[in-house]
C-alpha cells in the first residue's frame, strides 16, 4: 500500500454509484469523485439530474458519467435500474445520498411538525432515508461483494445523532420533520448492520454525518437565503461559529471511498463544525 | 415504596458528602431507608450534613487522595455496622472559571499544571482509591455509583462563561481538568463493572446536568437555552436516580451511564 497521499486517497478508475446525484450535497460529491478520476453513475429523480450530468459529460468525458433518471419511490423501477447496473457494471463505491427534502416529505410545511406529520410524509422520509439505501446495498452491494471490495457510504445527518432544537426554527418558515431524524438514525443502524454482516466479504459500510450545510446556492425546496436568520442561528450553535460549505465534505468522501480507510467500517464520521460536542 | 427500591438497613458511603449534591445523595439514601456515611475533607460540613439527614447518618473525615484515611474510614464503618453495601463516588473538584486564582488562570495557556494535577488526583485517582478500599469490602449484590457529568459527553460551551469587557485572550473558561476527569470516570465505571462483575458488584455512573445554585441570572438564561426542558436541575432531582442505582431496582444494570441533563446532550 502506497503511503503517498495521492495514491492513498486515490479513487482513480473506480466506479461509484451516487444517489441523489444532482442535489446540493450530491452534486458536490459527484464532482469530487469526477475531479479525482473516478467514474460516476449518477442516479436521481429530478430533471435537474440530466442538466448536471450533461455538464459533467462535457467536462470529464462521456466515459466518466453514466446517468440513470428513475423515480426511486417506484420501487419496481428503482430495483430494475439497480439490477441492470449490478449486471453490467463493476461498482466499488456506493454513495447513498438521496433524500426527499421537499414539502411532501414535510420540509418547511405544517405536515412536517410532530403534531401534523402525515402518514405520507413519514413514509417518504423512511423510504428515502432508509429503504433507498437498503435497496442499493442489497441489489448493488450484494452483487458486487462477490467481485471484491466495496465501500458503502451512507450520507446521514447530525439529526440522526441529536434532535433539532426548536429554537432554531422559531418564527421562521423552516421546519425539519420528525421523520427525517428517525430515518437518519435508522440509516446509522443500517450502516452498522451492513458493516457487521458483510465485513468478511470485503464490504465496508460507513456513514458520513454532515452537520449544518444549508443550501444557500440555488432555488431548491430546501434552499435558504444566506442572510436568513436560520443560517445565523445555525452558525451560533457550532463550535467553529459557521456553517459548512459542501466542499468541506470532499475530503471525508475520498477518505471513505478510497483505501485510506481500509480498516474502517461501521463508523459514523461526523463533520459538523462541533455541533454535537457542546 | 416498592421493595426493589428499598435500601433498608444498607450502609452507603458518600464521598464529597458535604457538597451540594453529596448532601442530596445522602438524603436519597436515607429516604430509601439506608444509612448514609458522609465522608468529606470538610468535617464540619460533613457533620452538619449528617445531622440534617438523620436516619442514623454519621460523618467522618476522609481525603480521597490519601488512601490511609480511606482505610481508617473503612475500619470504622465495619466496626460500627459490620458491613458496607454501596459507595457513591461523588468527591471531585468542580473548578469554577475563577478557581485557579485570576480569571484567566483557567485558560489552557496559563493554567498551572499543579491545578490540573490536583483535579486528576481528586476526581480520578480519588475514585480509583475509594473504589478499591471500599469496593473490596462490598458484598455481592452491592453497588458502586460514580458521579460523572454532562461534561463527560459534551465540551463546555465557553461562550457561557464570557465576561463582558474582558479582552479575548483573558476570558475565563471552564478548565480542561473537569472534562477530562468526568470523561475518565465513565471509562473507569465500565472498567470496574467488568472487573468486579464476577463478585456480583454492579458499577454504574450518573451524569447530572447543571444544578441551580444561585448562579448569576445572565449565565442561567444562556445555559437554559441549551436545555430542552428550559431550566437547570433542582438539587433534589437526582435522588431518584441514586436510589435506583444503589438498590436492587437496577440489579441487571452495570457499566452504564445514566444521563440526567434536562436533555442538554440530545439536540
Amino acid at each position: 500500500m502506497s503511503l503517498r497521499a495521492q495514491d492513498l486517497f486515490s479513487v482513480r478508475g473506480r466506479t461509484a454509484l451516487v444517489t441523489g446525484a444532482s442535489g446540493f450535497i450530491g452534486r458536490r460529491l459527484c464532482q469530487t469523485l469526477l475531479e479525482n478520476d473516478a467514474r460516476v453513475i449518477a442516479v436521481g429523480r429530478s430533471d435537474r439530474l440530466l442538466q448536471a450530468t450533461a455538464a459533467w459529460t462535457e467536462t470529464y468525458g462521456a466515459e466518466a458519467v453514466l446517468t440513470r433518471q428513475v423515480d426511486m419511490y417506484d420501487v419496481e423501477a428503482f430495483t430494475a435500474t439497480l439490477t441492470e447496473l449490478a449486471a453490467s457494471e463493476r461498482i466499488e463505491v456506493i454513495v447513498n445520498n438521496a433524500h426527499d427534502m421537499g414539502p411532501e416529505a414535510g420540509f418547511n410545511v405544517q405536515a412536517g411538525t410532530l403534531e401534523g406529520a402525515t402518514v405520507d410524509s413519514w413514509m417518504r422520509n423512511l423510504t428515502g432515508g432508509i429503504l433507498w439505501a437498503a435497496l442499493t446495498t442489497q441489489y448493488v452491494g450484494g452483487a458486487m461483494r462477490k467481485h471484491g471490495s466495496v465501500s458503502i457510504i451512507n450520507v446521514a445527518s447530525m439529526y440522526g445523532l441529536v434532535a433539532p432544537n426548536p429554537q432554531l426554527y422559531e418564527g421562521g418558515e423552516f421546519i425539519n420533520p420528525p421523520g427525517y431524524s428517525a430515518a437518519k438514525a435508522g440509516l446509522l443502524a443500517l450502516t452498522r448492520y451492513t458493516a457487521s454482516f458483510w465485513g468478511l466479504s470485503g464490504v465496508r459500510a460507513n456513514a458520513l454525518v454532515p452537520g449544518p450545510f444549508p443550501n444557500t446556492e440555488d432555488s431548491a425546496p430546501n434552499s435558504v437565503l444566506k442572510d436568513d436568520r436560520l443560517v445565523a442561528r445555525l452558525c451560533e450553535r457550532t463550535a467553529l461559529g459557521r456553517v459548512g460549505h459542501p466542499d468541506e465534505l470532499a475530503g471525508a468522501l475520498l477518505f471513505l471511498a478510497s483505501d485510506a480507510s481500509s480498516f474502517m467500517t461501521g463508523h459514523s464520521l461526523v463533520i459538523d463544525g462541533g455541533w454535537t460536542i457542546t | 415504596m416498592n421493595e426493589r427500591f428499598s435500601l433498608e438497613g444498607r450502609v452507603v458511603a458518600v464521598t464529597g458528602g458535604a457538597g451540594l449534591l453529596g448532601r442530596e445523595h445522602a438524603l436519597a439514601v436515607a429516604e430509601a431507608g439506608g444509612i448514609p456515611v458522609i465522608l468529606d475533607v470538610d468535617l464540619v460540613g460533613a457533620e452538619e450534613c449528617a445531622a440534617a439527614v438523620g436516619s442514623g447518618s454519621w460523618a467522618m473525615f476522609a481525603d480521597v487522595t490519601d488512601e490511609e484515611t480511606l482505610r481508617e474510614v473503612m475500619a470504622t464503618i465495619l466496626l460500627r455496622h459490620g458491613r458496607l453495601d454501596a459507595l457513591i463516588n461523588n468527591a471531585c473538584r468542580n473548578p469554577k472559571v475563577n478557581s485557579y486564582g485570576s480569571g484567566h488562570a483557567t485558560r489552557l495557556e496559563e493554567m498551572p499544571i499543579s491545578e490540573w494535577q490536583r483535579d486528576l488526583d481528586v476526581g480520578l485517582t480519588g475514585v480509583l482509591m475509594a473504589s478499591r478500599v471500599f469496593g473490596s469490602e462490598i458484598p455481592p449484590g452491592g453497588s458502586i455509583v460514580n458521579i460523572a457529568s454532562d461534561l463527560a459527553l459534551i465540551s463546555p460551551d465557553q461562550r457561557l462563561y464570557r465576561i463582558r469587557g474582558v479582552p479575548e485572550g483573558e476570558q475565563p473558561v471552564k478548565p480542561v481538568g473537569y472534562s477530562v476527569v468526568k470523561t475518565g470516570v465513565v471509562g473507569m465505571t465500565r472498567w470496574l463493572a467488568t472487573y468486579w462483575a464476577d463478585r456480583g458488584i454492579r458499577v454504574n455512573c450518573l451524569s447530572p446536568g447543571g444544578v441551580q445554585d444561585g448562579q448569576p441570572a445572565e449565565f442561567v438564561a444562556q445555559l437554559v437555552e441549551r436545555i430542552p426542558l428550559g431550566r437547570m436541575a433542582r438539587p433534589d432531582e437526582y435522588r431518584g436516580a441514586i436510589v435506583f442505582l444503589c438498590s436492587d431496582a437496577s440489579s441487571y444494570m452495570t457499566g452504564q451511564n445514566l444521563v440526567i441533563d434536562g436533555g442538554r446532550t440530545i439536540w
